[in-house]
């Protein structure tokens, strides 16, 4: 259960406050001590060498895996140990470093069954049958054509998702998380795997989504798609923060340019 | 073809196919590798039988069992059901929630096995491995089971239990519940990751999957009136999983059709083999009903190979207002 607070998150107020997070599997501390704070309405990245425990941390932040120990409040709420399906209900919803499409549901299929309060997504529901919930489908099919249309994939919403481009599966994903309506979006590595063009694309969307007021936080290794992108980015090496802040300021800091940011 | 030959084929026809509806539901639909699966249907007749039959003192006493209600037809068929629904839950509960996905079937494979070897040595509870005979046949205490109008009537009820199990069937499977059963077969953690409680789908379509395969228990055991370990042996799971991969993983039509090719044609077609005095003399005693297995085992694998979807795949759902596409 979700124990409520008084506050809410503003541009000041952070998002997401995730505290001395420890993830450790047998002896390696995947993620050792970090505290972030994600600020609400902004892009902020996450980036650092291979194994600095970045995907763990997302991984943790999102519920699929559990923390060792920390805290992690959430729009006010301490969900340090709400399960990741409850995460992902209050609106705390992540995306994966591999492709994680579901195959062999169709495109539009993918993102009807991300989207809540659907009368017959239950046994009971169902087995009322379809008048039952009929209306609430259309209303979601109306929804997610919509969003088909914004990120330029109407003409495949009968297909197959797992014949889908790398980069069409990322934007499905995307798309997915968004029929939930998330307000905070934890992205792995979007552009990751993904052709040029679809990269651009896929920078325009997460500018357009900043503008509506929907927070991110970004795994990244394409610093200068980080750069372009994030408003405040965070640097992890062996499991630890090892420095926060603007892009060019990261850029400064010599420690963190030796660690990571050479070239 | 006579009445009696006909109407077994049809009532061991309206049984597999219930019986493969339930496990396309779990397997097909949801990813579940039940191979307990004959278990559950086990518990029903079991259940059945001793709701319908006399206290095991009747007959001279001669079998032993618990129950012995004497209970009306439906009755006995409705807590067959029950019971399989109820041995879901504490399955599911240990199976479902923590083991992943390979280690839930060696689980539940490892679960029929246990099973069956208790029943047989407690031959104070179910008759052991001799069993329970003389279940006495639904409504017969109204009408004569002998009779052929009788047997047609048995082919009613199960025609209607088929329809019923059925459109439960489809509703679940044409469902946004049926939807997010699919999406846990495709990718649990990504469901996961967007709100799906795996454990709960698990355990709903688990427990659902359990009633329908206890009624065709239920039913199958009013039909031949005597009900044994020997007939649920493990293996009897891998036919019915032949048949749902023959038929078509995920359609309801495609489990239909797998029931009616494999459990009742295939075995029907090996089985007038070995009643061929020319092939059933071929080898040692024994090499033909063997080899009907080996061929059970080269369909799965030959469906495997060269049509993985079956001969109905699972269809593609084209939503009202879509999009048509002129390459395709």
């Amino acid at each position: 259960m979700l124990a409520a607070t008084e506050l809410a998150p503003t541009a000041e107020r952070p998002m997401l406050v995730a505290s001395d997070i420890h993830r450790h599997f047998e002896g390696l501390h995947a993620v050792d001590g970090v505290s972030i704070d994600v600020p609400a309405g902004k892009i902020t990245g996450l980036i650092g060498p291979n194994g600095a425990g970045k995907s763990t941390l997302l991984a943790v932040l999102a519920g699929t895996l559990p923390a060792t120990s920390g805290t992690i409040v959430f729009d006010g709420k301490d969900v340090t140990g709400s399960p990741a399906y409850k995460r992902a209900r209050h609106g705390l919803v992540r995306t994966f470093q591999l492709p994680s499409e579901f195959a062999r549901l169709t495109v539009l299929e993918n993102l009807l069954v991300a989207a809540p309060k659907n009368r017959g997504d239950s046994l009971i529901g169902a087995l009322r049958g379809r008048g039952f919930w009929i209306e609430d489908e259309r209303r979601l099919v109306q929804q997610a054509r919509v969003l088909l249309k914004r990120f330029g994939m109407s003409a495949r919403e009968s297909d197959y998702a797992g014949t889908m481009s790398g980069g069409q599966k990322r934007l499905i994903e995307i798309m997915r998380a968004l029929m939930l309506g998330p307000r905070l979006l934890l992205l792995d590595e979007p552009m990751s795997g993904v052709h040029p063009k679809i990269v651009l694309e896929i920078q325009h969307y997460l500018q357009d989504l900043r503008s509506e007021g929907l927070t991110i936080l970004m795994v990244e290794h394409e610093l200068h798609m980080v750069e372009r992108l994030c408003d405040t980015v965070v640097v992890m090496a062996q499991g630890k923060v090892i420095g926060s802040g603007t892009m060019s300021s990261l850029r400064r800091q010599r420690e963190i340019v030796d660690a990571y940011l050479v070239g | 073809m006579n009445t009696f030959y006909a109407v077994n084929l049809l009532v061991y026809a309206g049984v597999d196919i219930i019986a493969c509806l339930a496990l396309n539901l779990q397997f097909g639909v949801s990813g579940i590798v039940n191979f307990s699966f004959i278990v559950f249907q086990a518990v029903g007749a079991y259940t059945a039988a001793v709701l319908s039959m006399p206290p095991d003192t009747a007959n001279g006493g001669f079998q032993h069992y618990i129950g012995g209600y004497q209970l009306p037809f439906p009755i006995p068929w409705l807590g067959g059901a029950i019971a399989g629904g109820l041995l879901a839950i504490p399955v599911g509960f240990v199976v479902l929630r923590k083991l992943r996905s390979d280690y839930q079937a060696i689980a539940l494979l490892v679960l029929s096995v246990i099973a069956n070897a208790v029943i047989t040595n407690a031959d104070k509870f179910l008759g052991g491995a001799a069993g329970i005979a003389l279940v006495p046949p639904p409504l017969s205490d109204r009408i004569d089971p002998n009779t052929e109008s009788y047997q047609y009537l048995y082919v009613g009820i199960t025609a209607v239990c088929v329809v019923i199990a059925l459109v439960v069937a489809n509703r679940i499977v044409n469902s946004p519940y049926g939807r997010s059963l699919r999406a846990m077969r495709e990718r649990e953690l990504a469901a996961v990751a967007i709100g799906k409680n795996p454990v709960q789908l698990k355990m709903t379509i688990f427990i659902v999957g359990g009633l329908i395969a206890g009624l065709s228990g239920a039913i199958l055991v009013g039909f031949i009136q005597v009900w044994a370990p020997s007939v649920w042996l493990y293996p009897e799971t891998i036919i019915l999983f032949a048949a749902i991969i023959v038929g078509g993983r995920g359609n309801n039509i495609g489990a239909i059709l797998g029931a009616l090719l494999v459990p009742v044609g295939f075995e029907e077609i090996t089985r007038f083999l070995n009643n061929s005095p020319s092939i059933a003399n071929l080898g040692p005693p024994g090499l033909i009903p063997a080899l009907q297995w080996v061929a059970i085992g080269l369909l799965i694998i030959g469906f495997l190979w060269f049509r993985p979807d079956g001969v109905r795949p699972e269809s593609r759902r084209v939503f009202e207002g879509a999009p048509v596409r002129e390459d395709r």
